[in-house]
C-alpha cells in the first residue's frame, strides 16, 4: 500500500527526545519563598530556550513518553 | 501521460474557491488559539475524554496509522479555524504521542506510520546492476581453465522393494 506525503512523519522524526535534557529541581529553587525574586530569563538551568515553541511541545511530549514508558515498561 | 476519460462529479469546479465571500470560511477568519500553549492545551482537554479515547482506540485497531489520523486531527482544526497551520504543524508530533499513549495504555497493536513501505522494496535499478556485472563477469570468465570435469551423481537408486510382504524400514 502506498502512503501519500505526510507532514506528520518528518515532523515527528524530527523531535528528538532522547537527547533533550531533564529538568532537574535544584535544592536552591525549592527553598526559595513565594516572595523572592524569580528569574526572568527564558533559559533555565538545562540550557533550553524556552521561548522556542518547539521546545514547549517537545517538553510536552517528554512529560507523555515518559508516562507511556511506565505503561510499556521499557524504562 | 494517461489522461482518464472518466468524468469526476465529486471534483471541485474551476473557481468553486471563490465562490464564497472572503473570510466567509473558518479557516479565513482570525483562530480561536494563537499560540502553542493554548492549542496545546485545547487538545488535551479533548483527547483526555473517553469518548475522544474510546474513538481513537478504535480506529486505530482499524489499521489506520498514526501519523495519518494526527494529520486529519490538526488540519480539520484548521479547517474549523482553532489554530493555524503553522501552529498545527508545531504540536503535530505531540498529537501523535498522545494517540499513542492511547493506543499503548489500551493494549492495541497500532500502526505508527514512521515506516516507508517502499523502503524494503528492492528497485528495478538495483537488479538491473547485478545483471549488468553478472553478465560482465561471465564474458570476462576464463572457461577453459576453469572447465572442471564434472562428475555425474552415478549412483543409481536402489530399487527399493515394493511387495506387499516387503519389510519395512
Amino acid at each position: 500500500m502506498s502512503r501519500q506525503y505526510n507532514p506528520a512523519v518528518s515532523a515527528y522524526k524530527r523531535m528528538d527526545l532522547d537527547s533533550l535534557p531533564e529538568e532537574k529541581i535544584t535544592e536552591g529553587d525549592m527553598s526559595k519563598g513565594l516572595l523572592s525574586r524569580a528569574n526572568k530569563s527564558n533559559k533555565n538551568n538545562t540550557g533550553l530556550d524556552y521561548s522556542n515553541p518547539a521546545v514547549r511541545v517537545a517538553k510536552q511530549m517528554q512529560v507523555i513518553r515518559k508516562y507511556r514508558d511506565e505503561i510499556n515498561g521499557s524504562k | 501521460m494517461e489522461v482518464s476519460n472518466d468524468i469526476s462529479f465529486d471534483a471541485p469546479i474551476p473557481g468553486q474557491s471563490l465562490t464564497a465571500e472572503l473570510g466567509g470560511r473558518p479557516w479565513q477568519q482570525k483562530t480561536k488559539y494563537t499560540t502553542v500553549d493554548e492549542t496545546i492545551d485545547y487538545y488535551m482537554e479533548r483527547m483526555s475524554s473517553e469518548e475522544f479515547m474510546v474513538q481513537v482506540a478504535d480506529i486505530l485497531e482499524s489499521g489506520v496509522p498514526v501519523t495519518t489520523l494526527a494529520n486529519t486531527i490538526q488540519m480539520a482544526s484548521v479547517m474549523d479555524g482553532i489554530h493555524s497551520i503553522d501552529v498545527g504543524m508545531l504540536v503535530l508530533p505531540m498529537i501523535m504521542e498522545m494517540m499513542m499513549m492511547i493506543g499503548d495504555s489500551a493494549g492495541i497493536e497500532y500502526d505508527k506510520g514512521l515506516e516507508d513501505p517502499s523502503k524494503s522494496e528492492i528497485r528495478d535499478s538495483l537488479f538491473a546492476k547485478l545483471i549488468n556485472k553478472y553478465e560482465k563477469k561471465v564474458k570476462t570468465a576464463d572457461l577453459e581453465s576453469t572447465s572442471e570435469e564434472v562428475v555425474e551423481d552415478t549412483e543409481e537408486e536402489v530399487e527399493k522393494p515394493s511387495g506387499l510382504m516387503a519389510r519395512r524400514t
